[in-house]
Protein backbone atom coordinates (compact mmCIF):
# COMPACT_ATOMS: atom_id res chain seq x y z
CA UNK A 1 0.00 0.00 0.00
CA UNK A 2 2.73 2.41 0.92
CA UNK A 3 4.47 1.56 -2.33
CA UNK A 4 1.34 2.28 -4.32
CA UNK A 5 0.85 5.60 -2.57
CA UNK A 6 4.46 6.44 -3.26
CA UNK A 7 4.02 5.49 -6.90
CA UNK A 8 1.00 7.72 -7.13
CA UNK A 9 2.85 10.66 -5.67
CA UNK A 10 5.58 10.21 -8.22
CA UNK A 11 2.98 9.83 -10.95
CA UNK A 12 1.19 13.02 -10.03
CA UNK A 13 4.49 14.86 -10.01
CA UNK A 14 5.48 13.49 -13.37
CA UNK A 15 1.95 13.47 -14.75
CA UNK A 16 2.76 10.77 -17.21
CA UNK A 17 1.91 7.40 -15.85
CA UNK A 18 -1.83 7.20 -16.13
CA UNK A 19 -1.65 3.60 -17.29
CA UNK A 20 0.38 2.52 -14.30
CA UNK A 21 -2.11 3.87 -11.81
CA UNK A 22 -5.19 2.87 -13.76
CA UNK A 23 -4.96 -0.78 -12.82
CA UNK A 24 -5.02 -0.02 -9.13
CA UNK A 25 -7.73 2.63 -9.12
CA UNK A 26 -10.56 0.24 -8.30
CA UNK A 27 -8.56 -1.36 -5.54
CA UNK A 28 -7.49 1.89 -3.93
CA UNK A 29 -10.55 4.10 -3.95
CA UNK A 30 -12.26 4.36 -0.61
CA UNK A 31 -15.09 2.02 0.17
CA UNK A 32 -18.40 3.40 1.44
CA UNK A 33 -20.62 0.37 1.88
CA UNK A 34 -20.60 -3.21 3.04
CA UNK A 35 -22.85 -5.73 1.30
CA UNK A 36 -23.60 -8.48 3.77
CA UNK A 37 -25.18 -11.78 2.71
CA UNK A 38 -27.72 -12.86 5.32
CA UNK A 39 -28.01 -16.58 4.78
CA UNK A 40 -30.91 -17.51 7.06
CA UNK A 41 -32.50 -14.10 6.48
CA UNK A 42 -32.44 -14.51 2.69
CA UNK A 43 -31.27 -10.98 2.02
CA UNK A 44 -28.36 -8.68 1.36
CA UNK A 45 -27.87 -5.89 3.91
CA UNK A 46 -26.34 -2.67 2.66
CA UNK A 47 -24.39 -1.01 5.48
CA UNK A 48 -23.21 2.59 5.23
CA UNK A 49 -19.66 2.55 6.59
CA UNK A 50 -19.64 6.26 7.42
CA UNK A 51 -22.11 5.78 10.26
CA UNK A 52 -22.26 1.96 10.49
CA UNK A 53 -25.98 1.79 9.77
CA UNK A 54 -27.96 -0.55 7.56
CA UNK A 55 -29.44 1.64 4.85
CA UNK A 56 -31.13 -1.01 2.70
CA UNK A 57 -31.97 -4.69 2.62
CA UNK A 58 -32.32 -6.41 -0.73
CA UNK A 59 -34.32 -9.67 -0.70
CA UNK A 60 -32.26 -12.57 -2.09
CA UNK A 61 -33.83 -16.01 -1.79
CA UNK A 62 -31.83 -19.25 -1.84
CA UNK A 63 -29.81 -18.77 1.37
CA UNK A 64 -27.16 -16.36 0.05
CA UNK A 65 -23.63 -17.01 1.31
CA UNK A 66 -20.71 -16.12 -0.96
CA UNK A 67 -20.17 -12.70 -2.47
CA UNK A 68 -17.84 -11.05 -4.97
CA UNK A 69 -17.92 -7.66 -6.63
CA UNK A 70 -17.41 -6.62 -10.23
CA UNK A 71 -14.09 -4.75 -10.70
CA UNK A 72 -15.97 -1.43 -10.80
CA UNK A 73 -17.90 -2.52 -7.66
CA UNK A 74 -21.22 -1.79 -9.29
CA UNK A 75 -22.46 -5.38 -9.24
CA UNK A 76 -22.42 -7.98 -6.51
CA UNK A 77 -22.27 -11.66 -7.43
CA UNK A 78 -23.96 -13.65 -4.71
CA UNK A 79 -24.14 -17.44 -4.45
CA UNK A 80 -27.45 -18.97 -3.42
CA UNK A 81 -26.61 -22.57 -2.54
CA UNK A 82 -30.15 -23.65 -1.67
CA UNK A 83 -31.50 -22.61 -5.08
CA UNK A 84 -28.21 -23.53 -6.80
CA UNK A 85 -27.92 -20.15 -8.45
CA UNK A 86 -25.67 -17.17 -8.90
CA UNK A 87 -27.52 -13.94 -8.20
CA UNK A 88 -26.39 -10.66 -9.75
CA UNK A 89 -27.31 -7.62 -7.66
CA UNK A 90 -27.02 -4.07 -8.92
CA UNK A 91 -25.56 -2.61 -5.76
CA UNK A 92 -26.13 0.98 -6.82
CA UNK A 93 -29.80 0.43 -7.58
CA UNK A 94 -30.26 -2.09 -4.75
CA UNK A 95 -31.99 -4.70 -6.85
CA UNK A 96 -31.51 -8.20 -8.21
CA UNK A 97 -30.95 -7.93 -11.95
CA UNK A 98 -30.34 -11.57 -12.83
CA UNK A 99 -30.16 -15.04 -11.38
CA UNK A 100 -29.29 -18.33 -13.04
CA UNK A 101 -28.34 -21.93 -12.23
CA UNK A 102 -24.69 -22.70 -11.49
CA UNK A 103 -23.86 -26.27 -10.46
CA UNK A 104 -25.27 -28.13 -7.46
CA UNK A 105 -23.88 -26.24 -4.48
CA UNK A 106 -22.46 -22.84 -5.35
CA UNK A 107 -20.61 -21.36 -2.37
CA UNK A 108 -17.37 -19.40 -2.82
CA UNK A 109 -17.24 -16.81 -5.57
CA UNK A 110 -14.60 -14.45 -6.96
CA UNK A 111 -14.48 -12.00 -9.85
CA UNK A 112 -11.59 -11.72 -12.28
CA UNK A 113 -10.09 -8.20 -12.35
CA UNK A 114 -10.13 -7.78 -16.15
CA UNK A 115 -11.63 -10.62 -18.20
CA UNK A 116 -15.23 -10.20 -17.03
CA UNK A 117 -15.45 -13.75 -15.70
CA UNK A 118 -16.75 -14.83 -12.31
CA UNK A 119 -15.58 -18.06 -10.69
CA UNK A 120 -17.96 -20.11 -8.57
CA UNK A 121 -16.82 -22.97 -6.32
CA UNK A 122 -19.21 -25.91 -6.13
CA UNK A 123 -19.36 -27.56 -2.73
CA UNK A 124 -21.01 -30.76 -4.03
CA UNK A 125 -19.67 -31.35 -7.55
CA UNK A 126 -16.06 -30.50 -6.65
CA UNK A 127 -15.63 -28.14 -9.55
CA UNK A 128 -15.11 -24.47 -10.29
CA UNK A 129 -17.55 -22.98 -12.76
CA UNK A 130 -16.30 -20.19 -14.97
CA UNK A 131 -19.26 -17.88 -15.45
CA UNK A 132 -20.07 -15.11 -17.88
CA UNK A 133 -22.37 -13.07 -15.63
CA UNK A 134 -23.68 -10.86 -18.42
CA UNK A 135 -24.79 -13.81 -20.52
CA UNK A 136 -25.85 -15.73 -17.42
CA UNK A 137 -23.93 -18.78 -18.58
CA UNK A 138 -21.32 -21.21 -17.36
CA UNK A 139 -18.57 -21.14 -19.99
CA UNK A 140 -16.23 -23.77 -18.51
CA UNK A 141 -16.02 -26.19 -15.62
CA UNK A 142 -12.76 -27.13 -13.90
CA UNK A 143 -12.40 -30.22 -11.72
CA UNK A 144 -10.61 -29.46 -8.43
CA UNK A 145 -10.37 -31.15 -5.01
CA UNK A 146 -13.29 -32.10 -2.77
CA UNK A 147 -15.78 -29.43 -1.71
CA UNK A 148 -14.04 -26.28 -2.89
CA UNK A 149 -15.16 -23.33 -0.79
CA UNK A 150 -13.10 -20.12 -0.84
CA UNK A 151 -11.77 -18.62 -4.06
CA UNK A 152 -9.26 -15.85 -4.74
CA UNK A 153 -7.76 -14.34 -7.89
CA UNK A 154 -4.23 -12.93 -8.05
CA UNK A 155 -4.22 -9.13 -8.53
CA UNK A 156 -2.66 -9.52 -12.00
CA UNK A 157 -5.46 -11.90 -12.99
CA UNK A 158 -3.07 -14.62 -14.09
CA UNK A 159 -4.08 -17.26 -11.54
CA UNK A 160 -6.92 -18.13 -9.25
CA UNK A 161 -6.98 -20.40 -6.23
CA UNK A 162 -9.61 -22.57 -4.63
CA UNK A 163 -9.56 -23.87 -1.06
CA UNK A 164 -10.53 -27.52 -1.55
CA UNK A 165 -11.92 -28.08 1.90
CA UNK A 166 -12.35 -31.83 2.06
CA UNK A 167 -9.08 -32.57 0.27
CA UNK A 168 -7.06 -30.50 2.75
CA UNK A 169 -5.46 -28.66 -0.17
CA UNK A 170 -5.68 -25.69 -2.48
CA UNK A 171 -5.79 -25.72 -6.28
CA UNK A 172 -3.83 -23.22 -8.35
CA UNK A 173 -5.53 -22.58 -11.69
CA UNK A 174 -4.36 -20.72 -14.79
CA UNK A 175 -7.01 -18.12 -15.59
CA UNK A 176 -6.06 -17.84 -19.27
CA UNK A 177 -6.48 -21.54 -20.02
CA UNK A 178 -8.71 -22.62 -17.09
CA UNK A 179 -6.19 -25.36 -16.37
CA UNK A 180 -5.50 -26.65 -12.89
CA UNK A 181 -1.73 -26.25 -12.59
CA UNK A 182 -1.20 -27.82 -9.21
CA UNK A 183 -2.62 -28.83 -5.88
CA UNK A 184 -0.88 -27.86 -2.65
CA UNK A 185 -1.50 -29.70 0.63
CA UNK A 186 -2.32 -27.28 3.47
CA UNK A 187 -3.87 -27.67 6.96
CA UNK A 188 -7.09 -29.56 7.62
CA UNK A 189 -10.30 -28.34 6.00
CA UNK A 190 -9.21 -25.03 4.46
CA UNK A 191 -12.25 -22.79 3.97
CA UNK A 192 -11.36 -19.18 3.16
CA UNK A 193 -8.36 -18.29 1.00
CA UNK A 194 -6.89 -14.80 0.64
CA UNK A 195 -4.07 -13.60 -1.62
CA UNK A 196 -1.77 -10.70 -0.69
CA UNK A 197 -1.61 -7.47 -2.70
CA UNK A 198 1.54 -8.54 -4.52
CA UNK A 199 0.02 -11.85 -5.53
CA UNK A 200 2.86 -13.74 -3.88
CA UNK A 201 1.34 -15.54 -0.94
CA UNK A 202 -1.99 -17.17 -0.18
CA UNK A 203 -3.41 -17.62 3.32
CA UNK A 204 -5.91 -20.37 4.09
CA UNK A 205 -8.06 -20.59 7.22
CA UNK A 206 -8.07 -24.27 8.18
CA UNK A 207 -11.30 -25.07 10.01
CA UNK A 208 -10.31 -28.45 11.45
CA UNK A 209 -6.65 -27.85 12.35
CA UNK A 210 -7.25 -24.42 13.90
CA UNK A 211 -4.45 -22.77 11.95
CA UNK A 212 -3.57 -20.72 8.89
CA UNK A 213 -1.38 -22.10 6.10
CA UNK A 214 0.77 -19.67 4.14
CA UNK A 215 1.50 -20.77 0.59
CA UNK A 216 4.12 -19.29 -1.74
CA UNK A 217 2.04 -19.24 -4.92
CA UNK A 218 4.91 -19.34 -7.44
CA UNK A 219 6.52 -22.44 -5.96
CA UNK A 220 3.43 -24.04 -4.45
CA UNK A 221 5.21 -24.52 -1.15
CA UNK A 222 3.75 -24.00 2.32
CA UNK A 223 6.13 -21.49 3.89
CA UNK A 224 4.43 -21.13 7.25
CA UNK A 225 1.67 -22.37 9.53
CA UNK A 226 0.25 -20.20 12.30
CA UNK A 227 -2.00 -21.56 15.08
CA UNK A 228 -5.09 -19.38 15.58
CA UNK A 229 -8.43 -19.79 17.41
CA UNK A 230 -11.05 -22.50 17.12
CA UNK A 231 -12.65 -23.14 13.73
CA UNK A 232 -11.05 -20.36 11.68
CA UNK A 233 -13.17 -19.27 8.73
CA UNK A 234 -11.44 -16.62 6.62
CA UNK A 235 -8.45 -14.27 6.49
CA UNK A 236 -8.06 -10.53 5.81
CA UNK A 237 -4.74 -8.74 5.32
CA UNK A 238 -3.90 -5.18 6.35
CA UNK A 239 -0.69 -3.33 7.13
CA UNK A 240 1.55 -6.33 7.36
CA UNK A 241 -0.84 -8.33 9.49
CA UNK A 242 -3.34 -11.13 8.99
CA UNK A 243 -6.75 -11.05 10.68
CA UNK A 244 -8.60 -14.34 11.08
CA UNK A 245 -12.19 -14.98 12.15
CA UNK A 246 -12.45 -17.85 14.64
CA UNK A 247 -16.04 -19.09 14.56
CA UNK A 248 -16.18 -21.12 17.77
CA UNK A 249 -13.89 -18.82 19.78
CA UNK A 250 -15.85 -15.68 18.84
CA UNK A 251 -12.53 -13.91 18.28
CA UNK A 252 -10.34 -12.44 15.56
CA UNK A 253 -6.69 -13.56 15.71
CA UNK A 254 -4.09 -11.10 14.47
CA UNK A 255 -0.62 -12.21 13.42
CA UNK A 256 2.41 -10.42 11.98
CA UNK A 257 3.11 -11.47 8.38
CA UNK A 258 6.90 -11.34 8.87
CA UNK A 259 7.41 -12.92 12.26
CA UNK A 260 4.26 -15.10 11.99
CA UNK A 261 3.66 -14.37 15.67
CA UNK A 262 0.15 -13.80 16.98
CA UNK A 263 0.09 -10.21 18.26
CA UNK A 264 -3.52 -9.94 19.42
CA UNK A 265 -6.75 -11.87 19.88
CA UNK A 266 -9.79 -9.62 19.69
CA UNK A 267 -13.17 -10.53 21.17
CA UNK A 268 -15.94 -10.05 18.63
CA UNK A 269 -19.52 -11.30 18.25
CA UNK A 270 -20.62 -14.93 18.22
CA UNK A 271 -19.52 -16.97 15.18
CA UNK A 272 -17.50 -14.39 13.26
CA UNK A 273 -17.25 -15.37 9.60
CA UNK A 274 -16.74 -13.13 6.55
CA UNK A 275 -13.89 -10.66 7.05
CA UNK A 276 -12.38 -7.99 4.80
CA UNK A 277 -10.00 -5.07 5.14
CA UNK A 278 -10.78 -1.74 3.52
CA UNK A 279 -8.35 -0.84 0.72
CA UNK A 280 -6.43 1.63 2.91
CA UNK A 281 -5.92 -1.02 5.58
CA UNK A 282 -7.49 1.24 8.20
CA UNK A 283 -10.41 -0.91 9.26
CA UNK A 284 -11.40 -4.56 9.20
CA UNK A 285 -15.04 -5.56 8.87
CA UNK A 286 -16.35 -8.80 10.35
CA UNK A 287 -19.77 -10.41 9.90
CA UNK A 288 -20.86 -12.12 13.13
CA UNK A 289 -23.21 -14.88 12.06
CA UNK A 290 -24.96 -15.65 15.32
CA UNK A 291 -25.32 -12.09 16.58
CA UNK A 292 -26.50 -10.57 13.28
CA UNK A 293 -24.02 -7.71 13.33
CA UNK A 294 -21.23 -6.35 11.17
CA UNK A 295 -18.34 -5.20 13.37
CA UNK A 296 -15.57 -2.73 12.56
CA UNK A 297 -12.09 -3.28 13.96
CA UNK A 298 -9.58 -0.42 14.04
CA UNK A 299 -6.31 -1.75 12.66
CA UNK A 300 -4.20 0.63 14.78
CA UNK A 301 -5.82 -0.01 18.13
CA UNK A 302 -6.85 -3.61 17.36
CA UNK A 303 -10.21 -3.03 19.00
CA UNK A 304 -13.85 -3.10 17.95
CA UNK A 305 -14.87 0.49 17.23
CA UNK A 306 -18.32 0.09 15.71
CA UNK A 307 -21.07 -2.24 14.75
CA UNK A 308 -24.18 -2.32 12.58
CA UNK A 309 -27.24 -4.53 12.86
CA UNK A 310 -27.75 -6.63 9.73
CA UNK A 311 -30.14 -9.41 8.71
CA UNK A 312 -30.28 -12.94 10.10
CA UNK A 313 -27.24 -15.17 9.75
CA UNK A 314 -24.69 -12.88 8.05
CA UNK A 315 -21.88 -14.77 6.31
CA UNK A 316 -20.37 -12.26 3.86
CA UNK A 317 -18.06 -14.95 2.54
CA UNK A 318 -15.84 -13.17 0.03
CA UNK A 319 -15.32 -9.56 -1.04
CA UNK A 320 -18.14 -7.43 0.31
CA UNK A 321 -16.82 -3.85 0.65
CA UNK A 322 -17.64 -1.37 -2.10
CA UNK B 1 -0.58 -62.39 -2.67
CA UNK B 2 0.82 -59.68 -4.88
CA UNK B 3 -2.04 -60.16 -7.28
CA UNK B 4 -4.57 -59.79 -4.49
CA UNK B 5 -2.89 -56.58 -3.35
CA UNK B 6 -2.93 -55.21 -6.87
CA UNK B 7 -6.59 -56.13 -7.25
CA UNK B 8 -7.58 -54.49 -4.00
CA UNK B 9 -5.67 -51.36 -4.99
CA UNK B 10 -7.49 -51.36 -8.29
CA UNK B 11 -10.80 -51.73 -6.47
CA UNK B 12 -9.90 -48.78 -4.27
CA UNK B 13 -9.05 -46.69 -7.30
CA UNK B 14 -12.35 -47.55 -8.96
CA UNK B 15 -14.50 -46.97 -5.88
CA UNK B 16 -16.37 -43.71 -6.15
CA UNK B 17 -15.06 -41.02 -3.89
CA UNK B 18 -17.46 -40.66 -1.02
CA UNK B 19 -17.72 -36.99 -0.27
CA UNK B 20 -19.53 -36.01 2.89
CA UNK B 21 -19.91 -32.29 2.76
CA UNK B 22 -22.33 -30.80 5.25
CA UNK B 23 -25.35 -28.76 4.20
CA UNK B 24 -24.74 -25.28 2.87
CA UNK B 25 -26.79 -23.38 5.44
CA UNK B 26 -25.90 -23.39 9.11
CA UNK B 27 -28.90 -23.19 11.40
CA UNK B 28 -29.24 -21.39 14.71
CA UNK B 29 -31.50 -21.93 17.67
CA UNK B 30 -31.85 -19.74 20.75
CA UNK B 31 -34.16 -20.74 23.59
CA UNK B 32 -34.54 -18.91 26.90
CA UNK B 33 -36.38 -19.37 30.16
CA UNK B 34 -37.05 -17.00 33.02
CA UNK B 35 -36.66 -18.57 36.43
CA UNK B 36 -37.84 -17.19 39.72
CA UNK B 37 -34.51 -17.90 41.45
CA UNK B 38 -31.24 -15.97 41.85
CA UNK B 39 -28.59 -16.42 39.16
CA UNK B 40 -25.97 -18.03 41.40
CA UNK B 41 -28.44 -20.72 42.39
CA UNK B 42 -29.30 -21.40 38.76
CA UNK B 43 -25.62 -21.46 37.78
CA UNK B 44 -24.89 -23.85 40.65
CA UNK B 45 -27.37 -26.24 39.05
CA UNK B 46 -26.31 -26.03 35.40
CA UNK B 47 -22.76 -24.59 35.44
CA UNK B 48 -20.95 -27.88 36.00
CA UNK B 49 -20.12 -29.40 32.61
CA UNK B 50 -19.99 -32.80 34.28
CA UNK B 51 -23.55 -32.68 35.59
CA UNK B 52 -26.58 -32.80 33.29
CA UNK B 53 -28.90 -34.36 35.85
CA UNK B 54 -31.15 -31.31 35.48
CA UNK B 55 -32.08 -32.36 31.94
CA UNK B 56 -34.84 -34.98 31.85
CA UNK B 57 -33.64 -36.49 28.54
CA UNK B 58 -30.20 -37.33 29.97
CA UNK B 59 -30.07 -40.66 31.80
CA UNK B 60 -26.32 -40.83 32.44
CA UNK B 61 -23.19 -38.72 32.11
CA UNK B 62 -19.64 -40.03 31.96
CA UNK B 63 -16.90 -37.44 31.60
CA UNK B 64 -13.38 -36.36 32.32
CA UNK B 65 -11.44 -33.13 32.59
CA UNK B 66 -13.83 -31.38 34.95
CA UNK B 67 -14.61 -27.87 33.77
CA UNK B 68 -11.33 -27.22 32.00
CA UNK B 69 -11.21 -26.47 28.29
CA UNK B 70 -11.26 -29.71 26.26
CA UNK B 71 -13.00 -31.61 29.06
CA UNK B 72 -15.25 -34.30 27.62
CA UNK B 73 -18.55 -35.93 28.50
CA UNK B 74 -20.66 -38.67 27.02
CA UNK B 75 -24.39 -38.29 27.55
CA UNK B 76 -26.56 -41.37 27.46
CA UNK B 77 -30.10 -40.35 26.72
CA UNK B 78 -33.23 -41.83 28.20
CA UNK B 79 -34.06 -42.86 24.63
CA UNK B 80 -30.85 -44.91 24.57
CA UNK B 81 -28.62 -42.97 22.17
CA UNK B 82 -25.37 -41.27 23.14
CA UNK B 83 -23.89 -37.84 22.45
CA UNK B 84 -20.18 -37.10 22.91
CA UNK B 85 -19.32 -33.52 23.76
CA UNK B 86 -16.26 -31.37 24.43
CA UNK B 87 -16.04 -28.23 26.55
CA UNK B 88 -14.63 -25.30 24.58
CA UNK B 89 -14.53 -22.79 27.41
CA UNK B 90 -16.09 -22.15 30.79
CA UNK B 91 -16.38 -18.76 32.45
CA UNK B 92 -17.97 -19.07 35.90
CA UNK B 93 -17.61 -15.31 36.52
CA UNK B 94 -19.82 -14.64 33.51
CA UNK B 95 -21.89 -17.75 34.24
CA UNK B 96 -21.49 -19.27 30.79
CA UNK B 97 -19.89 -22.23 29.09
CA UNK B 98 -19.40 -23.23 25.46
CA UNK B 99 -19.19 -26.74 24.11
CA UNK B 100 -19.37 -28.74 20.91
CA UNK B 101 -20.65 -32.16 19.90
CA UNK B 102 -17.78 -34.35 18.81
CA UNK B 103 -19.83 -37.42 17.93
CA UNK B 104 -23.51 -38.13 17.49
CA UNK B 105 -25.55 -40.45 15.31
CA UNK B 106 -27.90 -38.29 13.22
CA UNK B 107 -30.67 -40.69 14.22
CA UNK B 108 -30.16 -39.58 17.83
CA UNK B 109 -29.87 -35.88 17.01
CA UNK B 110 -29.91 -34.88 13.32
CA UNK B 111 -27.07 -32.35 13.41
CA UNK B 112 -23.51 -31.90 12.16
CA UNK B 113 -20.82 -29.46 13.31
CA UNK B 114 -22.85 -28.53 16.36
CA UNK B 115 -21.59 -25.90 18.81
CA UNK B 116 -23.49 -24.39 21.70
CA UNK B 117 -23.38 -22.12 24.70
CA UNK B 118 -25.48 -21.89 27.83
CA UNK B 119 -25.51 -18.86 30.08
CA UNK B 120 -27.31 -17.36 33.06
CA UNK B 121 -28.10 -13.69 33.58
CA UNK B 122 -29.43 -12.41 36.87
CA UNK B 123 -31.89 -9.65 37.65
CA UNK B 124 -32.36 -9.43 41.40
CA UNK B 125 -34.05 -12.62 42.58
CA UNK B 126 -34.82 -13.68 39.00
CA UNK B 127 -32.72 -15.20 36.26
CA UNK B 128 -32.78 -15.79 32.54
CA UNK B 129 -31.12 -18.85 31.10
CA UNK B 130 -30.17 -18.72 27.43
CA UNK B 131 -29.20 -21.81 25.44
CA UNK B 132 -27.85 -21.21 21.95
CA UNK B 133 -26.85 -23.70 19.28
CA UNK B 134 -25.27 -23.49 15.83
CA UNK B 135 -25.24 -26.53 13.58
CA UNK B 136 -25.75 -27.97 10.13
CA UNK B 137 -28.58 -30.35 9.33
CA UNK B 138 -28.22 -34.08 9.94
CA UNK B 139 -28.03 -35.03 6.30
CA UNK B 140 -24.65 -34.70 4.66
CA UNK B 141 -24.66 -33.71 0.98
CA UNK B 142 -27.33 -32.08 -1.14
CA UNK B 143 -31.09 -32.52 -1.30
CA UNK B 144 -31.86 -33.94 2.17
CA UNK B 145 -34.82 -36.20 3.03
CA UNK B 146 -37.53 -34.44 5.08
CA UNK B 147 -36.54 -36.04 8.40
CA UNK B 148 -32.98 -34.72 8.12
CA UNK B 149 -33.42 -31.34 6.47
CA UNK B 150 -32.75 -27.92 8.00
CA UNK B 151 -36.20 -27.64 9.54
CA UNK B 152 -36.09 -31.11 11.11
CA UNK B 153 -32.68 -30.39 12.63
CA UNK B 154 -33.84 -27.10 14.08
CA UNK B 155 -36.96 -28.69 15.51
CA UNK B 156 -34.93 -31.44 17.18
CA UNK B 157 -32.54 -28.99 18.84
CA UNK B 158 -35.39 -26.72 19.91
CA UNK B 159 -36.96 -29.77 21.55
CA UNK B 160 -33.79 -30.59 23.49
CA UNK B 161 -33.40 -27.00 24.72
CA UNK B 162 -37.07 -26.48 25.55
CA UNK B 163 -37.29 -29.78 27.42
CA UNK B 164 -34.21 -28.95 29.48
CA UNK B 165 -35.06 -25.34 30.25
CA UNK B 166 -38.66 -26.00 31.21
CA UNK B 167 -37.62 -28.85 33.53
CA UNK B 168 -34.93 -26.62 35.06
CA UNK B 169 -37.48 -23.91 35.81
CA UNK B 170 -39.86 -26.39 37.36
CA UNK B 171 -37.14 -27.93 39.51
CA UNK B 172 -35.74 -24.63 40.79
CA UNK B 173 -39.06 -22.93 41.38
CA UNK B 174 -40.25 -25.95 43.31
CA UNK B 175 -37.33 -25.27 45.62
CA UNK B 176 -35.32 -28.27 44.41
Amino acid sequence: MRQILHLRAVCVAAALCVAATFASVAGDSAVTEALVTNQTGNSLSVVSLADMKSVAEVAVSGSPAGIALSPDRRFAYVTAPESKELVVVDAAERRVVKRFKVGEGPLGVAAHPTNGRVYVADWYTHTISVVDPQAGQVTATIAVGESPSGLAVTPDGRLFLSADRDSDSISIIDAATNTRLKSVAVGKRPFGVTIDAKGERAYTANVASDDVSIVDIATGVVVGTVPVGHRPYAVALARGRAFITNQYSSTVSVFDLSSLKVVATIDVGDHPEGIEADPAGTNIYVACWFDNVLMRIDVDTLSVVGQAAVGDGPRAFGAFLR
Amino acid sequence: MLRAAVLSLAALALAPTIALAHGPTRQKVTETVEINAPADKVWATIGNFQDMSWHPAVAKLEGSGGNHANATRTLTLTSGGTIEEKLLSSDPAKMTYKYEITKVDPKVLPVNNYSSSISVKGDGGKSTVEWKGAFYRGFMNNDPPPDMNDEASKKAVEGVYRGGLDALKKKLEAGG
